[in-house]
């Protein structure tokens, strides 16, 4: 009996301990900037351009973010989150482009466990014109929604 | 040993007085019909029935010490600590309003070694009521099932150090620190449980508690990962205290 009682108050005590939370990270730490790729019809009219065959990759890295990735209408490449200056080869089919973006980095903090990311603001984008008509900015802030944010138009 | 086969006793009692009014209010035909009969006896007999002793406005204080934050901090091993006690004053035998104070902070690392440290202090009030059904007779019992309400606030200083970022595609590392951030918290707690008198004027109890977070951090602002007197910073926790005191 005296053992059973013993037992009972140190389960009250460690049920304070035990009842702590799950800390680790659920959240999205992946930060991309969407770009999507448009035919000018004419003046007014713009459609939905499927690539046929599309390479990308950050210039001066060796890594390759798509690679005679076909039939896309959209890529997610991730902005430079030390230096506020991103550039990246675009070779369209066999056309090449080379686009940079000029951003702002900015720190947002998550959670002790998950820590923190770069979110990032687009301030200016320039870019190569073979096969790359124009391009324009839709969304300038770039977080972990995958939104589109460039459209690229040919 | 005694005491606390005491303790455990009194919880027992405590939740067994509500099947009891039940039966007395189930009383067969035959034992009312006897029940109105006793009621025409002569009114003498009436006045001899004991009256419901006095009870005094004003019945003394507890200053008590939270004795489950001490165990809990030891066990830790020093990844959060707590000290707290408190003072409860007894009015009618019925109503404990009651002041707890006390420190805590954590020094806490997450799984990529960022460091989260604090420390502070924090105060509650709130007030407790006695739930245990007594006997009109009978005389105001030092034991009590107690259940009761708390407002909880914290202000606090705190830093999150050694945040890394990383840049997988493009290469590089940057260490984010943020320090001297402070923050305000204010939370109410459901509280039940009981307190037994063990010698005389020292009692023991304990108390379940259900923490509620009032207010929500802002995304992407930097936020404490635990609060003073609180626990670990979610809208919810439970927590458990252990309590000796003096009863003056």
């Amino acid at each position: 009996m005296k053992n059973k009682i013993n037992i009972v108050l140190i389960l009250f005590l460690l049920l304070g301990i035990s009842c702590t939370v799950d800390e680790g990270c659920r959240k999205s730490k992946t930060v991309n900037m969407g770009i999507s790729f448009y035919h000018v019809v004419n003046k007014d009219t713009t459609t939905v351009m499927k690539i046929d065959s599309i390479t990308v990759q950050g210039l001066g890295v060796d890594s390759i973010l798509y690679n005679n990735t076909k039939k896309l209408s959209k890529i997610l490449v991730p902005l430079n989150k030390i230096v506020p200056e991103s550039r990246f080869v675009i070779t369209f089919d066999t056309i090449k482009d080379t686009i940079t973006i000029e951003q702002t980095n900015k720190d947002e903090y998550l959670s002790l466990e998950c820590g923190c990311i770069k979110v990032h603001s687009i301030d200016t984008v320039l870019t190569t014109n073979h096969f790359i008509d124009s391009v324009k900015i839709s969304n300038h802030t770039v977080n972990t929604t995958n939104a589109e944010h460039l459209q690229i138009y040919n | 040993m005694q005491s606390i086969y005491k303790y455990i006793i009194s919880l027992l009692v405590c939740l067994a007085m509500y099947p009891v009014h039940a039966q007395e209010k189930n009383v067969p035909a035959p034992e009312k019909q006897g029940q109105e009969q006793k009621k025409q006896e002569p009114e003498q007999k009436k006045k001899e029935e004991p009256k419901e002793p006095e009870v005094r406005f004003f019945n003394g204080f507890t200053v008590q010490v939270d004795v489950a934050s001490l165990a809990t901090t030891a066990l830790k091993l020093g990844d959060s600590y707590s000290m707290e006690g408190g003072i409860q004053f007894d009015l009618k035998k019925k109503y404990y309003p009651v002041f707890e104070l006390g420190v805590a902070g954590a020094d806490k690392f997450s799984s990529a070694n960022a460091e989260f440290k604090t420390n502070g202090l924090f105060g509650r009030f709130g007030i407790d009521m006695n739930m245990m059904k007594k006997k009109k007779d009978s005389k105001p019992t030092s034991n009590l099932f107690l259940a009761g309400v708390r407002i909880g606030m914290s202000h606090f200083a705190y830093d999150v150090t050694n945040l890394q970022i990383t840049d997988g595609y493009w290469g590089g590392t940057e260490t984010v620190d943020y320090k001297n951030q402070v923050s305000t918290k204010v939370w109410y707690e459901i509280v039940a449980g009981v307190r037994v008198e063990i010698i005389k004027n020292i009692f023991m109890g304990w108390t379940v508690r259900d923490k509620n977070l009032l207010g929500t951090d802002v995304s992407g602002e930097v936020f404490p990962a635990y609060i003073p007197g609180y626990g670990l910073n979610t809208s919810n926790i439970w927590s458990i205290n252990y309590t000796i005191g003096y009863h003056f």
